[in-house]
């Protein structure tokens, strides 16, 4: 890509492709939605963790609830106190 | 909310994953596109829901996780049909409820008739009825439009006419057409003669001359008041004569009675036939009836009506009374109290725009029975109008 192209979207406010990296939408503290997940690696009410392509999302928090969940995509409420990406 | 319908209709369990790692048969469940949701987590365990389709295919999948599944609760309609499978008659029951729901709102239930003053309701329901709207018919072969077209045609009677359908009831919405006034033509000239034989109590000319006096005999047909006036220079002008002539009239009336005369009387018997109606159709309810062949009936019709909804159903009741001929023999007295009523309705009816001054009743019993003679002496106005002109 271009030099001057690369300028043009940056002024637009565009962001960069994101074909392999997860979408994660908070919702205050109490709601997340991931999109772009691989599985769930660990799930209890205080800690949930998430494997995305190339890293580790570890949310923490308290009543942490899975309310729906497909092969791509979660859902997570509860009160999230901590958010820690391990890459 | 659609998707618990649509989780419902399909029917999905509640089960609880036990063992070491149940992420990972969430994880292995998920790559297989099973769809899961509601996942708790509570000590040690973890609880989730799924279609109940996909639980019977998903042991596979816990085998290979190391995780064992129980179930805890089948929830939706294929579970709820399952339980009532055996009672069929409930769901029969269910199915013809919705049924007769369904067949019922395809026909008329009621129908409401507003703004009638001179035609009679029954009268109008006849019209309707002709045209194919009565309590029963199909509805969806009525069309409003063409319902009241053709009954505005039919009676000239009425002026505008609506016919609207609110699910079953109908309800009829009515003008009637006011008459055009009669408009007396002025310029065409013409006589005020007598329509019978009188003699004269008062004159009001209003337009016209008039040469009779009052207390003048008259007969059928003479010129009252006339329509040719002269001038004062001899010559002739023809007018619209116009008068009210108040005569006394003179009218005669026989009336007779034979001597026995058959009546009919209650023998004593009563019998209630009672029969339903439903959309229209009669349907009786119970059989039999009195043992004589005349006889006279009233009925009673009970239609339920909820919440001021008139439902096509009836419960008529026809008290039947039996009557039986008998021969009575008139005496003197109770014929002339018959015949005098007779030439009160004789007066009533045939009378009815005269003003009666004077009776003068001739009462015989003759051979065959009694004969009541009627003199009236009456007051009315006999001016008919007669135009002028060449025959």
């Amino acid at each position: 890509m271009s030099n001057q192209k690369q300028q043009k979207r940056r002024f637009m406010g565009e962001l960069p492709p994101m074909r392999t990296l997860p979408c994660i939408e908070f919702s205050g503290n109490r709601e997340v939605v991931i999109e772009g997940s691989r599985g769930v690696l660990e799930y209890s009410t205080d800690c949930i963790r998430v494997n995305t392509d190339g890293m580790v999302l570890s949310l923490n928090g308290r009543g942490l609830n899975l309310r729906c969940i497909s092969d791509s995509s979660l859902i997570i409420e509860g009160f999230i106190t901590n958010v820690e990406f391990i890459v | 909310m659609l998707l618990k319908i649509l989780r419902y209709l399909r029917g999905y369990v509640r089960f609880t994953v036990v063992g070491r790692f149940p992420e990972r048969f969430l994880n292995i469940a998920l790559h297989n596109r099973l769809r899961i949701w509601d996942v708790e987590r509570s000590s040690g365990t973890l609880s989730a829901c799924m279609y109940m389709r996909d639980y019977r295919s998903v042991r596979h999948y816990a085998r290979k996780a190391g995780v064992r599944l129980r179930l805890t609760e089948k929830k939706g309609l294929p579970r709820l049909l399952s339980r009532y499978s055996d009672r069929s008659g409930l769901i029969f029951g269910a199915a013809a409820f919705v049924i007769t729901i369904f067949v019922m709102s395809l026909f008329v239930w009621s129908i409401d008739v507003t703004g009638l003053s001179t035609i009679s309701e029954s009268e109008l329901r006849q019209m309707l009825k002709e045209n194919g709207v009565y309590v029963g018919a199909f509805l969806p072969a009525i069309d409003d439009s063409t319902v009241s077209r053709s009954v505005m045609l039919s009676d000239p009677r009425v002026g505008w006419m609506a016919v609207n359908v609110t699910g079953s009831y109908i309800s009829v919405e009515i003008k009637e057409e006011s008459p055009s006034p009669e408009v007396e033509d002025l310029s065409k000239p013409c006589n005020v003669k007598a329509r019978r034989d009188g003699r004269i109590i008062r004159v009001e000319a209003q337009q016209g001359r008039c040469d009779l006096k009052e207390g003048s005999g008259v007969v059928e047909g003479q010129v009252i008041v006339s329509g040719v006036l002269e001038d004062q220079l001899g010559g002739l002008r023809l007018v619209h004569a116009k008068a009210s002539v108040i005569a006394e009239t003179t009218y005669h009336a026989d009336f007779t009675i034979p001597k026995t005369m058959t009546v009919y009387h209650p023998t004593g018997e009563v019998k209630d036939r009672l029969s339903a109606d439903l959309f229209g159709l009669d349907l009786p309810l119970t059989i039999g009836g009195v043992h004589t062949v005349d006889h006279l009936s009233d009925e009673i019709v009970e239609s339920p009506a909820p919440l001021d909804v008139t439902l096509p159903i009836s419960l008529n009741t026809r008290r039947v009374y039996a009557l039986e001929e008998l021969e009575k023999s008139l005496d003197y007295n109770s014929a002339k109290e018959l015949l005098l009523k007779e030439s009160r309705l004789y007066e009533l009816f045939t009378l009815a725009p005269c003003t009666v001054l004077k009776r003068d009743y001739d009462f015989t019993a003759t051979d065959d029975g009694f004969k009541l003679s009627v003199d009236y002496t009456c007051s009315e106005d006999i001016a008919v109008q007669d135009g002028i002109g060449t025959q």
